[in-house]
């Protein structure tokens, strides 16, 4: 029997394998996993290395823009090109900077904006996986992080704290199809739910009967308890009344393109302004 | 020692496939499509180090992902899980000689992670709006996958003959 169970070991394994990780699928998914023990400690292992790829990417991500702009010149003289190097390495510091104030004041117009008490965090990593739409920014549970707290952009709503370790926090964006924030349309009132999908952002459950066109301003209503009231989602882009359905459906443009977030500010409900 | 070494190049690669999943692939210009290099290494773990730490190193590739990336704990650990049941399963009938042939079977199992993905989404989660784009997703991460896969053979095969010298001269 012993023998057996050696020569097949790996066999038995992979079958253990499978079920542990179904329970675990049937734990989590019906919230009887209250902590994660071992998640925080892959967040945190992480959390550095991601932070400096993240960094260095940000900073070749200038450096190949600057490089284009150069290409152009290399016909010039070779002083005039060390000038210009010299000048485009400047200019793009400047830039840089610029671009990073310009984002931080949107930021903090927005922090004023929001009555609740917010944290500004950065994008230390995205999602590992194509099916799920995801962030990790360098605010932890040590920053007084909770899971279900808003994550807002200076441009609009991006999202959803859905795990927490002591320095790390993972972000669902709105872009993914597990998402859902309860929006309104500015213009009309409309009510509907703005989740992701594999085709794209859409507004679920807008009644036929409800008045939303293309360009109309989707913002929160506050009415899930997670995002405050009045923030942009983004605008309404298609809008289809197919077949005999209840709903239409709705397609919509988001205000904040997750992929080129890099700072952003989590809000803590009931929490004092700062 | 062979064995502590080469348990820590798979644990590297591992660590390594994940940071670059997390941080490098989303400068590439593939849309959504997160090349899958984790996969990659649980197909080669399943094929040419089929043992009980290497099941154990699937699932915790699977448990990173989920970690980092999953609205439920448990979706991709379920997946990886699986792909290496099965490879290890056809791993009795196949040899790959060839790493191109790495290729196509990566490529089939990121068809069985996807379809796996899919059927836990389906009862564990909220499911899947739109099975044209999802198998749009699930070919398009196969494929990305299934480019990448030779290389990613290439280097894991050289590396471990690296250091396993008498087991390759058998």
């Amino acid at each position: 029997m012993l023998a057996l169970i050696q020569k097949n070991q790996v066999l038995i394994t992979s079958f253990l394998s499978v079920l542990v990780s179904l329970y675990l699928l049937i734990v989590a998914s019906t919230g009887q996993l209250r902590r994660d023990p071992v998640g925080p400690l892959v967040l945190e292992l992480m959390r550095p290395f991601a932070a400096l790829v993240q960094g260095a990417l940000n900073t070749t991500r200038g450096l190949t823009a600057q490089y284009r702009e150069l290409t152009g010149a290399l016909a010039e003289n070779q002083r005039l090109k060390a000038r210009i190097l010299e000048l485009e390495a400047e200019r793009q510091r400047l830039y840089e900077a610029q671009a990073t104030a310009r984002r931080l004041q949107g930021l903090l117009e927005l922090r004023e904006q929001i009555p609740d008490k917010t944290v500004a965090a950065n994008v230390i990593a995205g999602s590992a996986s194509t099916w799920f739409q995801s962030l990790t920014l360098d605010k932890g549970a040590d920053d007084g992080i909770e899971k279900g707290m808003a994550v807002v952009a200076a441009a609009g709503v991006l999202g959803q704290i859905v795990a927490v370790s002591a320095r790390t926090a993972k972000v669902l964006l709105v872009t993914d199809s597990h998402s859902a924030v309860d929006v309104v349309c500015q213009r009309s009132r409309a009510r509907g739910i703005v989740s992701g999908s594999l085709e794209g952002p859409i507004v679920k459950y807008v009644k036929r009967s409800e008045d939303l066109k293309p360009g109309d301003r989707l913002i929160t209503s506050g009415l899930d308890g997670v995002f405050p009231k009045g923030m942009l989602v983004g605008h309404v882009e298609k809008v289809q009344k197919k077949g005999q359905g209840l709903f239409q459906q709705v397609t919509v443009t988001l205000a904040v393109d997750p992929r080129k977030v890099e700072e952003a500010l989590i809000v803590i409900p009931g929490g004092r302004p700062s | 020692m062979a064995k502590v070494k080469l348990t820590l190049l798979f644990v590297f690669f591992g660590f390594l496939a994940l940071l670059l999943q997390l941080t490098f692939f989303h400068v590439l210009p593939l849309g959504p499509v997160v090349p899958d290099l984790t996969l990659i290494l649980c197909v080669y773990l399943g094929l040419y180090r089929p043992t009980v730490g290497s099941v154990l190193g699937s699932f915790l590739l699977g448990y990173s992902v989920d970690v980092f990336s999953s609205p439920v704990l448990g979706l991709n650990t379920f997946a990886m899980s699986v792909v290496f049941l099965v490879v290890y399963l056809s791993s009795r009938r196949i040899w790959i000689h060839n790493e191109l042939w790495s290729a196509v079977l990566v490529f089939a199992a990121g068809w069985v992670k996807g379809v796996a993905l899919i059927l836990a989404l389906g009862v564990f989660a909220s499911g899947v709006d739109g099975w044209h784009s999802a198998f749009r997703y699930i070919f398009l991460e196969a494929l990305c996958a299934a480019i990448l896969a030779p290389a990613v053979f290439f280097f894991l095969r050289r590396s471990q003959s690296h250091l396993e010298p008498a087991r390759t001269a058998v």
